[in-house]
């Protein structure tokens, strides 16, 4: 039990002392942690919908373009600081999510069908809207990232730093809520919504709530991006990749564990970029798919479940040989 | 503090309640009877809006109720059970009652949850997964007690005491009267059982196929023939 409360601990502070010390120096590495890292967070985003709010979206994309859209323009056209931009663009997604929000009556398959075709309409808006958002050339010179005492947090150290404590504060979040009685709630209305509800839980309210929350994040790394890479168009803020990769880390991952969405991001984006990506240039993509395919044979519910049980089989097996030995 | 008026409900062509009439009282003690499909399950769906009636009036307190949603009447103090026990999945029994008392309520008190496990035999079973650990009774006793812990004003119970064997049901019925006693709640109670109807009710509502055809004391009900023999299910063609 004790092992569970320190491991976070410790893989928190590798992630803001060692990877930096070890990795800092070699930028192409760290630009690759940082993709990572924006996938991660919008996988969290994804699953914490999932598993809280019992809702499968296809269309994150859509939250991470629109986050991405109104920090950019509010940095540029309303002189507004990075920072405050970036969660307004959280609060955008959020917002656009409300328009989504009919959808909540949807089931299953079907919601999931129409909140992609959401992330269609953003992206045509994003295009036809001209005079707003640039239309189809898209925003160049987008603000960097601030200098905060003296640290240069446009850096690629900087930006490291700045996503992965959005990606730590949305999985505290998430566990938080998890573990509150709203996450109770929310947890009981996936097989028993009548029940739920006839205790006075207001069930549509608090998925929309889930949505918003979601999609707040999910702005909030969109937002990130675009300081980040200083440019956008609409068909690079709502690229359906968006949507998909985040999925498949979470999978990957394991969605049903707050660690396993960032878990599958790393290790998917990594091992794509690094050793799938040199030895097969194009089409490495395909590798990832496999990798999926096989996680989801191997251990339906993801890497991190399946690395606790075997840590658990590991340790059941040197105590039982020390019984043995004794 | 409740009353229904004329209420309808149709499921495709099949009329399950027509012009339905019923007025509950503070601190009263109903009995609904009838047979199998006469509809006893549809009215409690109306009065917590699981169904939306075709036709009709419904009034809680001073709450014009068709018009709440589902959560609003719990939060307005209308609890019921579920003749299918239907513990929320995923949690404890523990659990079960702070959701139903946070959003029942609007406020937690753990004192209270303790109170309500004692008062139901369920405090052994509290940190037991509620969908999947329980024995029958547990899971009947679970039901009461997701509804005692929204502090309700007026108390459903849909066959709370069937499928019991008679040490059970007998302490259940006890327990039932004893809470009604001490808190003064207001109880419908769907039931088969003419002696326990008896025991625990001022009044019994008969629905048959859907329409009330008595709604008398206990023991004027079961006295009339016409009444008992649609009660047994007997029909004449
Ligand atoms: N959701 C529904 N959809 C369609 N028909 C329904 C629905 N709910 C109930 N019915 C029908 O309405 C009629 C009344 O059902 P109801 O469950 O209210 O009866 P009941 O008096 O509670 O019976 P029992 O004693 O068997 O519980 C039945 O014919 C039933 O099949
Ligand atoms: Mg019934």
């Amino acid at each position: 039990m004790r092992a569970n409360g320190i491991l976070p601990a410790v893989a928190v502070i590798a992630l803001y002392l060692l990877v930096p010390a070890a990795l800092g120096h070699v930028d192409y590495v760290m630009s690759l942690i940082v993709a990572a890292l924006t996938i991660g967070g919008i996988a969290v985003a994804w699953a914490m919908l999932g598993n809280l709010g019992g809702m499968v979206s296809f269309g994150h994309a859509a939250f991470f373009g629109v986050g991405a859209y109104v920090s950019a323009l509010l940095t540029l056209d309303a002189g507004w600081p990075v920072f405050p931009a970036m969660l307004a663009g959280g609060a955008g997604a959020a917002i656009a999510s409300v328009v989504t929000m009919p959808a909540l009556r949807l089931r299953g398959p079907y919601f999931a069908l129409s909140i992609l075709a959401f992330a269609h309409i953003f992206r045509i808006l994003a295009t036809e809207l001209e005079s707003i958002t640039r239309g189809a050339g898209g925003i160049l010179s987008i603000p960097v990232l601030p200098t905060v005492a003296g640290f240069d947090l446009s850096s690629k150290i900087g930006s490291y730093y700045v996503i992965l404590t959005i990606v730590l504060m949305a999985m505290a979040g998430y566990a938080w809520l998890r573990r509150s009685t709203v996450g109770l709630a929310l947890l009981a209305m996936h097989d028993t919504e009548d029940a739920t509800k006839v205790v006075g839980v207001p069930s549509t309210r608090l998925k929309a709530m889930m949505l918003a929350l979601s999609a707040f994040i999910t702005g909030v790394v969109g937002a990130f991006n675009a300081h980040q890479i200083n440019f956008l168009d609409p068909d690079y803020a709502f690229s359906g990749l968006w949507t998909v990769l985040p999925i498949v880390a979470a999978i990957f991952g394991g969605y049903r564990t707050i660690s396993g969405p960032l878990v599958g991001a790393l290790v998917i984006y990594l091992v794509d970029q690094l050793v799938f990506k040199s030895f097969l240039p194009h089409g490495h993509e395909i590798i990832l798919g496999a990798l999926l395919v096989a996680m989801i044979v191997l251990s339906p519910t993801g890497l991190v479940p399946l690395v606790r049980q075997t840590v658990t089989l590991v340790r059941q097996t040197v105590t039982r040989g020390h019984h043995a030995a004794a | 503090m409740l009353q229904l008026e004329d209420i309808s409900v149709a499921f495709g062509g099949l009329a399950a309640l027509s012009n339905v009439n019923l007025r509950v009282d503070n601190g009263e003690f109903v009995g609904l009877v009838g047979p199998n499909g006469a509809g006893k399950t549809t009215v409690f769906n109306v009065i917590s809006g699981l169904v939306k009636p075709t036709a009709g009036n419904a009034r809680f307190i001073a709450m014009d109720l068709l018009k709440q949603p589902i959560h609003a009447r719990a939060r307005a103090g209308i609890a019921r059970t579920f003749q299918i026990p239907q513990p929320l999945h995923e949690l404890t029994v523990r659990q079960n009652l702070i959701v139903a008392q946070k959003f029942g309520t609007g406020h937690s008190d753990p004192k209270r949850i303790d109170e309500i496990l004692d008062f139901l035999g369920l405090t052994e079973r509290a940190e037991r997964n509620a969908a999947n650990d329980l024995a029958l009774t547990e899971h009947k006793a679970l039901e009461v007690g997701k509804a005692l812990a929204t502090d309700p004003k007026l108390l459903l119970l849909d066959e709370a005491l069937a499928g019991l064997e008679t040490t059970g049901k007998r302490q259940f019925t006890q327990m039932i009267k004893q809470l009604h006693e001490e808190t003064g709640l207001a109880i419908v109670i769907i039931e088969h059982d003419i002696e326990t109807i008896s025991e625990l009710c001022q009044r019994a509502v008969v629905l048959d196929f859907g329409k009330v055809i008595a709604d008398e004391t206990p023991e004027r009900i079961f006295r009339d023939p016409e009444v008992m023999r649609s009660y047994t299910g007997e029909r004449s063609a």
